[in-house]
């Protein structure tokens, strides 16, 4: 089941993107997934052909490689071979704020409920999972307030506070 | 002293509720051992030898007496009457059922006190300095830092699955009292030629399989980039730290594969490119937390008190008062240091009842503060000389006086295989056999500081590699042998210790010891600590005590 | 006298202590616990044990052996673990005492546990 973000709510969707194995002729014209590996031998004639592409980093690939085309890109799926592995958490990070990617960023592999809030809070938005969306956004809602800045943009407890006082300090006048 | 407001308090309770619910799926099947035990350990419940145990964190250190009582009430509602005090400044329930946790959990919440991220491959407590707030010569309250540490990393979404746990610790005086060279990054607070504020940022040092002593990566980073620069090291670590081998996980590992310049070229180049100024702290938080700890309402005293020097014609007292209690940066003021190392006790364990002596005395007589410090002591860091005498009277009778502070007795010990599924040895019977063999408190006096360390596997939270005299248990042939390194320190002049010889079996590591601290009183010259001498002589009349056949190399 | 002797033992999830086998289900005394002397049987006990992930944690085959008719297990982990903190005598399993209690005591040395280090290395 896909599960997809979209202002602020939890849906699932069909997935329009078509995983491409890497030794797969590509045939069609619908958007395609495929690896690192193959998008370097065939992206950039996929794109040049208006195709919809979308690329799957692993946890050792370097998310640099792929900032000239990220423009381009429609989806990033970011793998976690075993959910303890936590590099795709700055991926993600790196993703929308240092490249100001605002395609899809998708959580592929072992992407379990408890981890929802990390992964929301670091910029994805789209889940491979087969936990439901209601019990999803559940999960990712779990804390009322966050302690750091991140790649959701919410306000982090010293920004709350801020507000307070300067609330505060308005109603005195 | 720091207090929640409401933003501390719903973290703490949305964590919770969060565990009561992942608890109940695991024991309805929902989740499975292996996708819980990660989970479990974020809240710091560790499946142990003999049952559950519970690691409570006490973020730098820092109790109030009504914290402490909080803690004397778990002791003995959910466990079996006492707790244990570690070299992280937290503190051990060793008896705590997984079923009672979510319970626990609750309770602590209400003393403002919680168990997060005390284990697990995630940013654990901030540690710092236990005389913070009350030692004359440090540069800023480290306490301040600390907690602004422990808001930055608490839930931090990016760093919750790190390849290994990461420990920071932050000191601000010249004499460190954290083993900041022994962690992941130690901060070490100083004012530049300008008086500003900074940091001294040191990483990769670390205990385990391969200890190091850390290197800088930056000399003085202005004190409000703290922030940024820490998630700029944590990323890093993050992406490029080992995660297909266990024992080569933790940042010293990669730290010391790159290279220390090269890795900071790795985290200045991702420091510059981040967006700082929503990272780093806004002066105004800043200032509220500054506020919350500078509210102790000291009393104006003359510098010496009648009364305390009055007390000191006993000599009991005068012991302690001579290696217990430390000067005060507000005149008229002592830092009393309290030992959890009782001749032949277990050290660093408290039971209940002297929880809430402790709680009672800091009340009385320390304006409400308790510390942990991370040789598993306590302090009482604010006390009018003049209260020291009355203070004493309450802590012998509840014998927590015991005036060995810094001295051989003094030792740490994990709690080893008596307690914990991870060990190979036992630490606590060789404490006490060592305790015993010294109870004579004349002699440790004579002997002077002496700082010994015993861990019972290579993990080493007894942190051994920095013990003055370092022992490591180690399973020979299905026997329990010991390992002695010397010359190790966890201070200022942090160095790792260098193994002294075979491993000993259990019954001759007293011995042993003796021997050792007689060689040391046979050739001292005057001033010189044990470790002292060490450093002049090298190993050669240590190793003849304690091995004489050996060949001289 | 077989080499072959085995316990199994877990820790019982939701309370943490530890459990051996016996005649009557989990117990946690080691005193009741079964001695397995066929190697079958023992790991057949184990699959049941792994099976049971609602009521155990980390189940294991202990070996024991003979030491004056009672069996012993032949690591000293495995005895601190069913005696209890030999610093607390008044605590765990050991202060109920008895003769299987003292035999425990007082056994010394021997090998590594092989049901531990496998657990280990499953992890």
């Amino acid at each position: 089941m896909l599960i997809r973000l979209e202002n602020d709510h939890f849906h699932t969707v069909e997935d329009r993107f078509t995983a491409v194995a890497d030794d797969a002729a590509l045939t069609g014209d619908g958007a395609v997934l495929l690896s690192l590996t193959r998008f370097e031998a065939d992206g950039a004639a996929l794109l040049a052909a208006g195709r919809d592409v979308g690329v799957r980093i692993g946890p050792a690939d370097r998310i640099e490689a792929l900032a000239p085309v990220l423009p381009s890109l429609a989806l990033v799926a970011l793998e976690f071979p075993k959910y303890r592995d936590g590099r795709a958490y700055s991926s993600a990070v790196l993703l929308r704020e240092r490249y100001g990617f605002d395609g899809e960023v998708r959580a592929v592999g072992d992407v379990l409920i408890d981890q929802a809030w990390n992964m929301v809070r670091c910029g994805f938005d789209a889940f491979e999972t087969t936990v439901g969306p209601n019990a999803w956004a559940a999960a990712a809602r779990r804390y009322r307030h966050v302690y750091q800045a991140s790649a959701d943009n919410r306000a982090p407890a010293f920004v709350e506070r801020a507000r307070v006082v300067r609330d505060a300090v308005a109603t005195v006048g | 002293m720091f207090h929640y407001d409401a933003i501390d308090a719903a973290m703490v309770a949305d964590r919770n509720a969060e565990f009561r619910d992942q608890v109940q799926r695991r024991l309805s099947g929902d989740l499975t051992e292996d996708q819980f035990k990660p989970l479990r350990l974020m809240n710091g419940l560790y499946l142990q030898l003999h049952s559950y145990m519970l690691r409570v964190s006490i973020p730098y250190g820092a109790l109030t007496s009504a914290k402490m009582r909080a803690l004397a009430h778990v002791a003995r509602r959910w466990d079996r009457g006492y707790g244990h005090f570690t070299t992280r400044q937290n503190v051990q329930f060793h008896w705590i059922k997984l079923s009672d946790t979510p319970d626990v959990l609750d309770y602590l919440a209400t003393a403002e006190l919680h168990a997060i991220q005390t284990s697990g491959n995630c940013i654990r407590n901030t540690t710092s300095d236990p005389f913070a707030g009350a030692a004359a010569e440090e540069v800023d309250d480290p306490r301040v830092w600390s907690e602004v540490i422990r808001q930055w990393s608490t839930f931090h979404p990016e760093f919750t699955y790190l390849p290994r746990k990461f420990k920071i610790a932050v000191t601000a005086s010249p004499q460190d009292r954290t083993a900041a060279r022994a962690h992941d990054i130690g901060l070490v607070l100083r004012r530049n030629r300008d008086g500003r504020l900074g940091f001294e940022v040191i990483v990769g040092g670390g205990m385990g399989r391969t200890p190091y002593i850390g290197s800088t990566i930056r000399e003085h980073l202005p004190a409000e980039h703290l922030l940024s620069y820490l998630t700029a090291i944590l990323r890093v670590y993050n992406r490029f730290g080992r995660r297909d081998n266990l024992y080569k996980a933790r940042i010293k590992i990669l730290v010391a594969s790159l290279g220390a310049a090269d890795f900071a070229s790795q985290v200045d180049a991702e420091w510059d490119a981040m967006d700082r100024p929503r990272l780093d702290l806004p002066d105004l938080e800043l200032a509220r937390i500054r506020a919350s700890f500078g509210l102790v309402p000291f009393r104006t005293l003359p510098p010496r008190s009648e009364r305390f020097e009055a007390a000191r014609s006993d000599p009991a007292f005068a012991r302690f008062a001579r290696n217990n209690v430390v000067p005060h940066k507000i005149p008229g003021y002592g830092i009393v240091q309290v030992s959890l190392k009782g001749i032949g006790e277990v050290p660093g364990d408290c039971s209940a009842d002297q929880m809430e002596v402790l709680a009672d005395l800091a009340e009385r007589h320390g304006h409400g503060e308790i510390r942990v410090t991370h040789e598993q002591n306590l302090v009482l860091p604010h006390v009018p000389l003049g209260e020291v005498p009355a203070l004493y009277a309450g802590l012998a009778a509840a014998g927590l006086a015991t005036p060995n502070i810094n001295l051989v007795s003094d030792m740490i010990a994990c709690p080893g295989l008596d307690y914990c599924a991870l060990a190979n040895a036992r630490a606590i019977p060789v404490a006490q056999a060592i305790s015993r063999t010294f109870a004579d408190p004349a002699r440790a006096e004579r002997i002077g500081e002496l700082k010994i360390k015993i861990s019972g596997c290579i993990n080493a939270c007894g942190h051994h590699h920095v013990g003055h005299i370092g022992i490591l248990g180690v399973d020979k042939k299905g026997e329990e042998f010991y390992q002695l390194t010397l010359g190790g320190s966890g201070a200022e002049d942090a160095a790792i210790g260098h193994v002294l010889g075979p491993a000993l079996g259990a019954d001759k590591v007293a011995d042993a010891i003796d021997k050792l601290v007689e060689a040391y009183l046979a050739i001292r010259q005057p001033d010189e600590r044990f470790l002292d001498t060490y450093r002049r002589t090298g190993v050669g009349p240590f190793k003849a005590a304690v091995y004489p056949d050996a060949h001289q190399a | 006298m077989s080499e072959a002797l085995k316990v199994l033992t877990a820790n019982d999830l939701a309370g943490g202590q530890v459990v051996f086998l016996s005649e009557a289900g989990w117990s946690d005394r080691y005193a009741d616990a079964v001695i397995f002397d066929d190697a079958a049987a023992a790991d057949a006990a184990l699959e049941a044990a792994r099976a049971a992930t609602l009521t155990l944690a980390d189940p294991y085959l202990i070996d024991v052996a003979a030491v004056d008719g009672l069996p012993v297990p032949t690591s000293y982990r495995e005895r601190i673990r069913a005696l209890g903190p030999t610093i607390h005598p008044d605590m765990g399993p050991q202060a109920d005492g008895g003769v299987l209690v003292q035999a425990l005591q007082q056994a010394r040395g021997a090998a590594r546990s092989s049901g531990r280090l496998g657990l280990i290395r499953r992890k």
